[in-house]
């Protein structure tokens, strides 16, 4: 709007004495890093340790912008904006995730049944036979350590 | 100067152009949480390929430090709350002390960071084609590594630029700029400060507990 | 509260001069005066020097493309010279002109004076962004002199992180103008919510800050995964990391995922401002308010946000799960949805309106055709089984122009012909404009049409041999693209001769009941002479002033 509204001013809470909920803030978001540390330790099966961990995250991040940031106090236009960036941070990472863990399985990089997998026989290869490695053309030879993926070679295939 | 005096000629008053800079300011911080948001897709897509390497990987950092590192910046995210509400009661002197122990909480982060980066070149623990870690052989260990360089480098270069802006603010504030009813600049720079926090709370759990 | 004016108002009984003398082009002289300068309006035309002079440049490599195309083999390039006038021609098309033209010439310029402000909410940025403009084109054009990159503007991974061009600096280039994008449409989102004048409700703003309001929301939303993404690149290619390199374990699809996640959503941040400027030009066209106000006002918010739910149709033929194909697919035909309301609502508001044949109106009528075509074929390509077919050929080629250079270009062209009083106070000659309408419109037929026709027969894009069965078709488009270049050559001549010789214009040649339309021609550098009230709505055309469809109230008084 146009007009300013008294809402849109931010008053501060009490005197220079009133900073208590600062604190009280503060100490819950130390009591949130405490706890997802602990309970990191527990090792929870899996999803549920990410899960809880993001919840915690979750937790101190809505405290940081409510009461840090003052989003409780300024309700209007920038709760609006800052919604509509989680939702597509959830667009984003959503979609991108469930396209890798809905391709079929040989398409996704360095996936275990790939590296263990016997190459395909000789009756699905082209007249043309193996293909060339592609080299890169920045970079030294294959044979750097600590390369641990197999470096593919023709010998044996055909 | 009073404080109808930072009103610009294009605003109709001081109220609307706070509000004007307050929401211009969490625009700005959408795009730097859409600009994380790439590097944390990333990071999804390679914890889902690679989810034992990604943990053992993670092991390999130091934890305590880590969390160290949350306290460090969650308490300067206290103080410089703390400046911008003094500043709003015309306590300039005192928002300006609390925003250089913002700094200082930040210096440590940076200095606790630098340590343990240090510590991870000297292991062999590098990005991508760098890696030399001996006993790691998984294919996620690697990306484990050129992920959390990444980022925390990235979240590392907006410590640094924040530092900055906080700096200039806190001269300002003994200068006694923000005596007078004009405290936009301190809410702004405590707002970016808050994102910087933000993305650490996230990228804490995921690098170094999970 | 009443600010005090810079400018005076003119003695009481004067009538309002032909030409306002002092405007913002004289209020201040020197060149420090316009690089220093914090006035919307300064920086507006001097984004339009700057991205004219950029659009150019891609003409250039346009035609440069074209003319290795006359020939099945090599013409007048190798293959790997090739590479890079696609890649530039498109880097230069699209970041250095289609974004930031229409938001930052007329969005700047024309902005504030419809919401009744003196000024965007944040001039200083607004400066800024148009530094980081040049200082993207700077690096860019550094890169380009050095080679340039050949990987297409696209960049698609392992070949830009492998490529021995130089597509470091081409990439950083990308990743300043993104800021400069950013900025633009912070201050805009930010103007329209905080310094709309009295009386001017959401409901009555100008559809074309509807539109372009849309577009800050997408700029501000998409632009920053593009400037991490290609950061990501930069940094592979510099330092081989392996984020997206199989060989270390990272997924080439997933650059294509976060580059397309920026880059769907960028058509809409190219077309957007198109259809703003549309939806201005065709209710003072047609004499008549719009029809639908409100549908086409929430459509472009539509176009915005649902344009960012379809990236996937872009990897439909990359690797992605057949899950994301199928889901991208149908959400890519919901985009067109709100394209479809937009049209159906200005075809309706020309219905039994009053059409006068002008040069805007006959850039309008293109728009209108090509877009409609653009995007059938577009609504088309988001078929999965028929994508695969289309993809990587010249059909998708051929789309793509349609709507950016059917749609925008056109669009651009409208907007420059009909605020072109506006800015400078003088008219051109209709004659000519007309003209070199009829050259770009037929131009523009004969390049693309024959492209779609060689996409579906099957010949690839950015091949710069084909067999000889495309010969005649390729030689039909080159033939096309020379008329389009000529068509751009007259309108620069004309308008340039304009500037010291044409009619002065008065100021509303149109008589248009547009809000930038009531203040004087060029507008005075506080934009009024007198702190606008708002008491009708944009381009309320009845007698009585009640507004037809959106009336507010009986009285009628102008702003100024």
């Amino acid at each position: 709007m146009a007009i300013t509204t008294s809402r849109d001013t931010h008053v501060p809470h009490g005197g220079p004495a009133g900073a208590t909920r600062y604190y009280v803030v503060w100490i819950l978001l130390l009591v949130g890093t405490v706890l997802t540390f602990l309970t990191s330790r527990i090792h929870l099966p899996s999803p549920w340790h990410l899960l809880l961990a993001m919840a915690i995250a979750t937790g101190k991040s809505a405290l940081v912008v409510l009461f840090f940031m003052h989003l409780w106090d300024h309700p209007g236009a920038n709760r609006v904006v800052f919604g509509t960036s989680l939702v597509f941070v959830a667009l984003l990472i959503g979609l991108v995730l469930l396209d890798n863990a809905t391709r079929f399985v040989l398409t996704n990089p360095g996936h275990r049944g790939t590296l263990q997998m016997e190459p395909p026989g000789p009756d699905i290869l082209t007249p043309r036979g193996w293909p060339e490695p592609s080299r890169r053309l920045d970079m030294p030879e294959a044979g750097e350590p600590g390369h641990s993926a197999p470096a593919p070679s023709g010998e044996g295939r055909q | 100067m009073q404080s109808e005096g930072y009103v610009a000629h294009h605003f109709p008053n001081l109220a609307q152009q706070e509000h004007a800079a307050r929401l211009g300011m969490w625009l700005f911080l959408t795009t730097e949480i859409l600009l994380f948001t790439g590097l944390f897709t990333a990071y999804a897509v390679y914890r889902f390929l690679f989810p034992e390497a990604f943990a053992e990987a993670s092991h390999l950092l130091s934890a305590p430090l880590g969390t160290v590192n949350t306290v460090v910046l969650i308490t300067s995210s206290l103080t410089v709350a703390l400046a911008y509400h003094f500043a709003r009661h015309g306590a300039g002197r005192t928002a300006g002390l609390l925003l250089l122990a913002t700094l200082a909480f930040a210096a440590a982060f940076l200095v606790i960071k630098g340590f343990e980066w240090t510590h991870d070149i000297h292991e062999g623990l590098l990005p991508g084609r760098y890696f030399i870690y001996p006993e790691f052989h998984a294919v996620g260990g690697p990306m484990f590594f050129t992920l959390y360089f990444l980022m925390t480098g990235l979240h590392g270069i907006h410590v640094v630029i924040g530092m900055a802006v906080l700096a200039v603010i806190a001269v300002q504030c003994f200068r006694g700029a923000y005596d007078h009813g004009y405290t936009t600049p301190v809410e702004l720079g405590g707002m970016y400060w808050h994102l910087v926090d933000l993305v650490w709370i996230f990228l804490y759990p995921l690098l170094y507990l999970i | 509260m009443s600010q005090s004016l810079a400018s005076t108002p003119p003695p009481p009984g004067e009538l309002v001069p032909a030409y306002n003398t002092r405007n913002y082009l004289n209020a201040e002289s020197g060149i420090l005066s316009w690089l220093l300068t914090r006035d919307h309006k300064r920086i507006g035309i001097m984004y339009l020097v700057a991205t004219t002079v950029s659009f150019f440049l891609g003409g250039v490599f346009a035609m440069l493309i074209r003319i290795e195309l006359l020939t099945p083999g090599p013409t007048i390039m190798s293959a790997m010279t090739y590479n890079r006038m696609f890649t530039l021609h498109g880097v230069v098309m699209i970041f250095l002109f289609m974004i930031p033209a229409i938001p930052g010439a007329f969005g700047n310029f024309f902005i504030p004076i419809m919401v009744g402000a003196k000024d965007v909410a944040f001039p200083k940025l607004n400066l800024l962004s148009f530094y980081l403009y040049l200082l993207g084109a700077a690096i860019a054009l550094y890169g380009m002199i050095h080679g340039g990159a050949d990987t297409g503007w696209t960049f698609y991974t392992p070949y830009s992180t492998t490529t021995v061009t130089k597509v470091v600096p081409i990439l950083l280039g990308a990743f300043v103008l993104g800021f400069s994008s950013i900025l633009t449409g912070l201050n805009f989102i930010v103007t329209a919510h905080t310094l709309r004048a009295p009386g001017l409700t959401w409901m009555r703003m100008p559809l074309f800050v509807w539109s372009i309001y849309a577009t800050s929301i997408i700029q501000i939303l998409a632009t920053p995964v593009l400037g991490i993404t290609l950061l990501l690149v930069a940094v592979e290619h510099a330092f081989g990391f392996g984020v997206f390199d199989p060989a270390r374990g990272g997924d080439p699809i997933l650059f294509q995922h976060l580059f397309w996640f920026y880059s769907h959503p960028a058509v809409y941040i190219m077309v957007l401002p198109g259809m703003a400027v549309i939806s201005e030009v065709i209710q003072t066209a047609a004499r008549q308010t719009i029809f639908g106000y409100r549908a086409v006002a929430f459509s472009s918010l539509g176009i915005a946000f649902v344009g960012f739910f379809t990236w996937g149709h872009h990897l439909f033929t990359s690797g992605q799960s057949t899950l994301d194909a199928g889901i991208f697919g149908v959400l890519s035909m919901f985009v067109g949805i709100f394209t479809a309301i937009k049209v159906f609502n200005w075809t309706a508001t020309l219905y039994k309106g009053a059409v006068k044949f002008t040069t805007p109106f006959a850039y309008v009528c293109g728009f209108l055709f090509f877009l409609v075509f653009g995007g059938l074929t577009g609504i088309a390509l988001a078929t999965v089984s028929l994508d695969v077919h289309w993809q990587d050929t010249y059909f998708i080629v051929a789309h793509f122009h349609f709507i950016m250079v059917g749609g925008t270009i056109m669009a651009w062209l409208a907007g420059l012909h009909y605020w072109w009083p506006k800015l400078f106070g003088r008219t051109y000659s209709d004659a000519w404009g007309l003209v070199s309408a009829t050259f770009i419109i037929l131009g523009f037929n004969a390049t693309f049409i024959p492209q779609f026709l060689l996409g579906n027969y099957g010949m690839p894009r950015r091949y710069y041999s084909y067999p000889e069965r495309f010969w005649a078709l390729n030689v039909a488009s080159t033939a096309g693209a020379s008329l389009l270049a000529f068509g751009f050559l007259i309108i620069l001549v004309y308008l340039l001769i304009s500037l010291k010789h044409g009619r002065l214009s008065g100021p509303n040649p149109w008589n248009s009941r547009g809000y930038e339309w009531e203040t004087l021609s060029p507008p005075p550098v506080e934009n009024f002479l007198e702190n606008p009230v708002f008491r009708r709505a944009p381009h309320d055309y009845t007698a009585d002033g009640s507004g037809g469809a959106s009336g507010d109230g009986p009285e009628v008084k102008h702003a100024v």
